[in-house]
């Protein structure tokens, strides 16, 4: 392995295991206000400083993190399910059924995904389960059309033959032959799409029309900071730092596996 | 000695020196340069009567006049009118208009307009929100280009205000469609600036208006920049590409403490006109008992917002005036922070947390709620997470939801899809709130869009309204101040002061009861210090 990768790997962890054991690491309860100590600089109590409430930045990035690692899995796992499944159908039926979620595909891709979300968003009310799910159905694209490439190419295999000889349903075939056979590409495209994911909650956030509050989340402790910059660099020093880490860390263990898997 | 006694005449000769320069400057004020605006917000029209956002009142403002204005102590005086008289029994006020005003077209300004200007504002085909104070006049009568008669169905009291509404011009816009009007974006006033250009979602440009009847204003041209965030506003103003804008408390506060800041800009800062409260919508069952509200008010400490969000710069509001109003009951107390009283008050109303979950219920229902606010604004989300804070403790969930704000408007306050809403109010001078408190005013669109109803307060309302002596007026609006302070159909949290920044180079700023815009017209930068040089 390569030592980006393991440097990838090393990041990740690091933020699942902040985010797993936020209640243990962070110092404060992140909604706790002191109006005496509004904006503090970071010091030995505040190690990141305080907000424009006075609560404790470092507890609430860590709180922060799980906000952040939540919607990227979850969001990816919704985005992995539809374009893995339909991309698998796509693939193994072909014919019209292909044509039909190909175009499918197609007219999803021609719209600009941000403006999609945030249309959505106006209509429907921020919280964090819509916004995974609306990122999910917005980002499964490219996972299925990796998937269908793969099946076509699978499906003519003689493995597949020797199934179908031995009298196997097409559910089968896809479940426990095609799939698991063509996870390799998919897997790197579920590593970067978390990455994805992270960006545009924060960008949402950021915008406002994210986490709502007092729920901390890098995006919205960011779109905070933007309001009192002058006056508190640290608040968007630590959320922009942790989201272009943790981007970077999806990254490189998105790269690392795919040099492993499709050498 | 000697030396002391030698030198008082150099001294003296220095110190006559300088009060002459000193006079010169004060006495006569340059002409020339531009003050640039800068707003978070963009007009939305500039046809005064439709304009119901404070930038296109701030733009109007400068292009149009009304009949009547407020003085800088808050004293009503003529502005398009010279004089006017009310009728013993109050069902008549005659206006005798300014003679010699032209519209900056060039076409004199008559009675014809005033008349003009009153019909559009009736016509039920203009979306004005300003149509119900006009509705109360019976018949609009022109005796010549500069008299004219104005019946009311009944007297009045807010009537002369109402007529410090904007007059258009009737020879550009009598045939006109006024809701679809290309005047809205090119329009001809009477003010003392002259409309120039508008960048959509950029800028407005103004230049002074030499013919303005109470004189040419001293700065040449008026640039309204719209920048939608206050934190790039920041950077512009001290970029000092910007001469003149609002800060926020905690820029206020903490960013323009410095040196420089001292050096070239001018802070202010003075009560706004408007306060900000949490309203119910009324019709939900949880908040249909006084004691809840009431128990709710208790719960949460307004000190403790205006320090954390405000940091200091507003005052607790327990009514829905200003407190400098005539009309704001100073005996009205604001109850203090209890949470056991608030704990009591719940209890009494049957809210009782059976299952232990730190949440209160009655009839199987948890006391939570959603209050809605609109995006934008860093005062109201930080203002509802401490109350969101404060109402836990007594067991009550809040969740706080931010909406964009046409959405806000059309979509939640206008069809009252909401349980409780942080929102302001800016206010005109004159008590008369009738539109935001009569039980009538609750349909869609409508001010009263809690869903208040108190006989009494109708009743007083409308007295208020046919009442023209201020004492008597007085005791109305001190006893509404009662009656709504005990109801709480509104949560009143606080008045924030207004914060206007101004670049150092502009003079004659008066401050005043009426804020500091009342002179701009005299508001002159020094030929040296002069910027903006064409």
């Amino acid at each position: 392995m390569n030592r980006l990768t393991v440097f990838g790997i090393f990041i990740v962890g690091f933020f699942i295991i902040i985010a797993i054991f936020a209640p243990m690491i962070a110092p404060y309860n992140p909604g706790q206000m002191d109006i005496e100590n509004i904006l503090t600089a970071p010091s030995g109590s505040h190690i990141f400083g305080t907000d424009s409430l006075g609560r404790d930045l470092f507890s609430r990035m860590v709180y922060g993190a799980r906000i952040s690692l939540m919607v990227g899995f979850i969001a990816v796992g919704i985005a992995a399910l539809i374009g893995i499944a339909l991309g698998a159908i796509a693939g193994y039926y072909g014919k019209w059924v292909d044509a039909i979620i190909m175009r499918f595909i197609d007219i999803m891709l021609c719209f600009p995904t941000f403006f999609l979300i945030l249309a959505v968003i106006a209509l429907l009310e921020p919280s964090i389960i819509n916004i995974m799910v609306i990122i999910g159905a917005t980002s499964w694209m490219g996972i299925a059309r990796l998937m269908r490439a793969e099946i076509l190419s699978l499906k003519e295999r003689d493995f597949i033959y020797a199934e179908r000889a031995i009298g196997a349903n097409d559910l089968r075939i896809i479940t426990r032959h095609l799939i698991p056979n063509a996870m390799a590409p998919v897997l790197v495209s579920i590593t970067l799409g978390i990455a994805g994911a992270i960006l545009v909650e924060s960008s949402l956030s950021f915008l406002g029309i994210g986490v709502q509050p007092p729920t901390p989340s890098w995006g919205n402790i960011l779109s905070e900071g933007k309001a009192v910059m002058g006056a508190g660099w640290w608040m968007m020093l630590f959320p922009g730092l942790a989201i272009f880490i943790t981007v970077l860390g999806y990254n490189l263990l998105g790269e690392g596996i795919r040099e492993k898997l499709l050498r | 000695m000697k030396k002391i006694t030698d030198n008082i005449p150099a001294a003296f000769k220095k110190a006559a020196f300088l009060f002459i320069i000193l006079f010169l400057l004060g006495n006569a004020p340059d002409y020339g340069d531009t003050i640039v605006i800068g707003s978070i917000g963009e007009p939305r029209t500039l046809v005064p009567i439709l304009a119901s956002d404070s930038s296109s009142g701030a733009i109007c403002g400068l292009i149009f006049n009304g009949l009547v204005k407020y003085d800088k102590d808050l004293n009503l005086t003529g502005d398009l009118a010279r004089n006017w008289e009310v009728s013993q029994d109050g069902f008549e006020i005659t206006f005798y208009l300014k003679k010699g005003i032209k519209w900056h077209d060039g076409a004199p300004f008559t009675s014809k307009d005033v008349e003009f200007t009153y019909k559009s504002l009736i016509d039920p085909n203009v979306k004005t929100p300003y149509s119900g104070d006009f509705q109360m006049v019976k018949n609009l009568e022109i005796i010549d280009d500069y008299t004219l008669k104005v019946y009311y169905k009944e007297p009045f009291s807010p009537g002369i205000a109402s007529w410090g509404m904007n007059i258009m011009p009737a020879h550009l816009l009598e045939k006109a469609d006024l809701n679809t009007a290309k005047f809205a974006r090119n329009p001809i006033g009477t003010g003392p600036y002259k409309f120039k250009l508008w960048k959509t979602g950029e800028r407005l440009e103004l230049v002074s208006n030499h013919d303005y009847f109470e004189g040419r204003p001293y700065i040449d041209r008026y640039v309204y920049r719209i920048i939608p965030d206050t934190a790039t506003l920041f950077l512009e103003l001290r970029a000092q590409a910007v001469d003149y804008t609002s800060l926020t408390p905690i820029q206020f506060r903490r960013q323009t403490e410095t040196e420089f800041f001292k050096r070239n800009f001018q802070r202010f800062n003075f009560p706004s006109f408007g306060y900000t409260y949490m309203g119910y919508n009324l019709n939900d069952p949880k908040f249909k008992d006084a004691r809840v509200r009431r128990a709710i008010n208790y719960a949460v400490n307004k000190e403790e917002i205006i320090k954390g969000v405000l940091l200091g710069l507003g005052r607790i509001s327990t009514g829905p005036f200003i407190p400098e109003s005539w009309a704001y009951n100073k005996d009205v107390k604001p109850m203090e922070y209890n949470p056991e009283k608030a704990r009591e008050l719940l209890k009494e109303a049957g809210w009782i947390d059976l299952d232990g979950d730190g949440i209160l219920e009655k009839d199987g229902m948890k006391f939570s709620f959603t209050v809605i606010t609109n995006q934008g604004n860093d005062e109201r989300r930080m203002a509802l997470e401490i109350i969101q804070r404060r109402l836990k403790e007594v067991g009550i969930e809040i969740k706080i939801k931010i909406i964009e704000w046409s959405a806000f408007v059309s979509e939640f306050i206008n069809k009252k899809r909401f349980e409780a809403v942080l929102l302001g109010w800016g206010l005109s001078l004159d008590p008369d709130m009738y539109d935001i408190w009569h039980s009538s005013k609750t349909r869609e669109g409508e001010f009263n869009f809690a869903g208040y109803s108190n006989e009494e307060v109708d009743r007083l309302l409308l007295e208020g309204r046919r009442t023209f002596n201020q004492d008597e007026r007085k005791k109305i609006y001190h006893r509404i101040h009662e009656i709504l302070y005990e109801d709480q159909p509104y949560l009143f949290l606080f008045v924030p002061d207004a914060l206007p920044i101004i670049n150092s180079r502009f003079k004659g700023i008066e401050v005043a009861p009426g804020g500091i815009g009342h002179n701009f017209i005299k508001w002159f930068v020094p030929r040296s210090e002069q910027r903006y040089t064409r």
